[in-house]
This record gives C-alpha cells, structure tokens and sequence, in this order.
C-alpha cells in the first residue's frame, strides 16, 4: 500500500508540473479584444473574431530577422505541410514590427517562403493596435543595434520574445510555446487534441 | 514499477517539449581531412533588398587553430558573422561575432538559432533552388569559396 501511495505522489507531482509548466489549458481568452489588422493583401481582419470556429496557429515575427524570426515561419509552414488533416485550421504570422513590415513587404516576405497562399495569414496593423496586440500576449521587444548602411540607410535590428501560441476555436490561448525551438511534431501533436 | 516507469517517461516527454533541445556549437570527433572543410550550407530564401542568413559546418584538421575573420558576397550590402543568443530577460537577440574560431580538429556548426553568416540587404531575389557564392577569409587558411544553395 505504502508503495501505491508514493506513485500516486509521483503521478500527482508530473500533473501539477504538466499544469504549472506550459500545458494548462486556457491560459487567455482573447473574446473580449477584437484588433483590426490587415494581410499582405490589404485586407482588414479583425483578430480574434475572424478566425473564430477554427484552431489558430499564431507566430510572431519581424520580417528584418533572419535567422530566429524564419525559423517561426518556417515551422509554421512545417506544421501544416505534415499536418495529416489540417482540416479548417488557421496559421498566422503576425509582425510586431509594423513601421516597417507594410502588407507589401510581408507579401514578398511570405512569397520567399512559398506561403502567399490559404491558409497563411501575414499581419501588421497600426502601432498602437500592434502594440495592444503585443502586451495582451506579452511579448516585448527592444532594439538591439543598428548599421548605417552605404545608400545611407539605417537598418536597425530588435530583440523580442520568442513566441508561438495555439489558441482553440472559441478564441482561447492553449499553448504558448518558445517559438523557434519547439519542435515541429510537438506543434502538431498539440494541434491534432484540439 | 511500471506506472512509476510511465510516469518518468511523460516527465521527460514534458520536459523536452517546453524548453526545445539545448544545442552545442562546437565538438569534436574523429574524420579524416585535410584544410578548413565546409559542409552542408544552404541559405533562406529572400527578395530584393530583404534579409537572409546561410549556414553550415566549418571543419578545421589542421593542427593549428584558425579564425574566420571575414565573409564576402555580392548578393548582399553587408555580410557579417553573426550569433543568435538569449537575453538575460528571456528574450531573443543577434549580435556581430567579430572573429570566429576553428579550434583545431574540430567543427563548428553554424545552425538556426545560433551562428549564422547574416546578409544584409540582398541584392537580388535569392529564389529556393538556386545558389550564390560566399567568399570565407580564414586567418591561417586564406580565402575559400563556398556554393551556397538557396532553400526553404
Ligand atoms: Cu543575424
């Protein structure tokens, strides 16, 4: 009996660590924000109510970021390649750069990634709604360094938290991942209990 | 003892999936060569005048340690060494590594998330499939060419 009871506490102790660590389920509900933002191909949607219905894979990014900020795209792109039914699931990339991440520039972005097309979603919006965007899923960012370049150009760089987040179909946060290194089957399995 | 066994087995499981593997960029093990070796490079993809970052692994079997101090390229306004790394903060930044050492017998991975050569500015759309050339400038080594293929 004396056995049972220390494996009972074992099990208890990976729940509550399951619980406590990155897995609790709702985290967020976003129902109660509704920020309009605009696609690379200028059209206005409003997060999170456009994409109600529907589990949503969202990843943040800074198209001037070429190592980290690919990687999320990338992976996202991966997750839905080897998704065995994606089924009416939604993946967005949403800049927390916008003065400079236009809807014209992330379209080009998307283009060189082959994922200009359903069901990718690339948005930006005005800073002040990006930035509601941004406290609302705590991600921050600050500027690192900068280069003047030779056509006189300042090209400046951002530090920021790495972040992917899973959120169901009514709107809530399941998963709030460290974006780049999560692994693509750990998305995808997350994905496939919803 | 087999739920005590289940039950370490979801821990580790757990564990993997929250904080991603731990990566190392640099070790050493036992293949034959001679020179500075590179291997496995590719790039990302990126339009005019955006940004993209090559990787691959650098192999020194000479007996003497060596620096690569410079990297060159017309496809891009400004080429550097560069190192994503973890703020104490917890958030995500890059910065110039302004040499970087080959120890002797030993490889370094330059890889997603850590070392990367940084081009800045592309000066012409760097498609998935095709290449561009890399100019590498070893301190002890010299100059040495690498085929870089574009990919996703
Ligand atoms: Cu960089």
């Amino acid at each position: 009996m004396k056995k049972r009871a220390v494996l009972f506490n074992l099990q208890l102790f990976t729940f509550l660590f399951l619980l406590s660590s990155c897995s609790s389920p709702a985290l967020d509900d976003y129902s109660d924000v509704s920020y309009e933002l605009i696609d690379q191909n200028g059209e206005t949607v409003i997060f999170p109510d456009d994409f109600k219905g529907a589990p949503l894979l969202v990843g943040f990014i800074y198209t001037n970021c070429p190592d980290i900020c690919s990687f999320i795209t990338a992976n996202i792109g991966k997750v839905y390649n080897e998704l065995e039914d994606p089924g009416n699931t939604q993946f967005l990339l949403v800049t927390f750069d916008p003065e400079r991440d236009t809807p014209e520039v992330l379209k080009s972005y998307a283009d060189a990634f082959d994922m200009d097309k359903e069901p990718f979603r690339f948005l930006t919006g005005d800073p002040e709604t990006i930035d509601s965007f941004m406290q609302r899923v705590s991600l921050r960012t600050q500027e690192s360094y900068s280069r003047e370049l030779e056509n006189d150009e300042r090209m400046y760089f951002l530090s920021h938290t790495d972040k992917i987040l899973l959120i169901d179909q009514n709107s809530r946060l399941i998963f709030d991942y460290g974006g780049s290194m999560t692994p693509v089957s750990i998305l995808i399995e997350d994905l496939n209990k919803l | 003892m087999k739920t005590a066994a289940a039950s370490l087995l979801l821990f580790v499981l757990v564990m993997a999936g929250c904080s991603g593997e731990t990566q190392e960029s640099a070790e050493s093990f036992e293949i034959s060569g001679e020179g500075i070796q590179i291997e496995g490079a590719w790039a990302r993809p990126a339009s005019e005048g955006r940004m993209s970052a090559a990787y691959f692994l650098i192999t020194n079997f000479e007996d003497q340690n060596d620096n690569l101090i410079s990297v060159q390229s017309d496809v891009a306004q400004l080429v550097e060494i560069h190192e994503s790394y973890e703020l104490d903060n917890g958030m995500m930044g890059m910065r110039e590594v302004p040499e970087l050492e080959i120890p002797s017998q030993s490889t370094i991975r330059l890889e997603q998330g850590g070392l990367h050569i940084m081009l800045i500015q592309v000066t012409r759309t760097l498609a998935d499939g095709e290449t561009f050339e890399l100019t590498l400038n070893f301190a002890n080594h010299g100059e040495q060419i690498v085929e870089i293929p574009i990919r996703l």
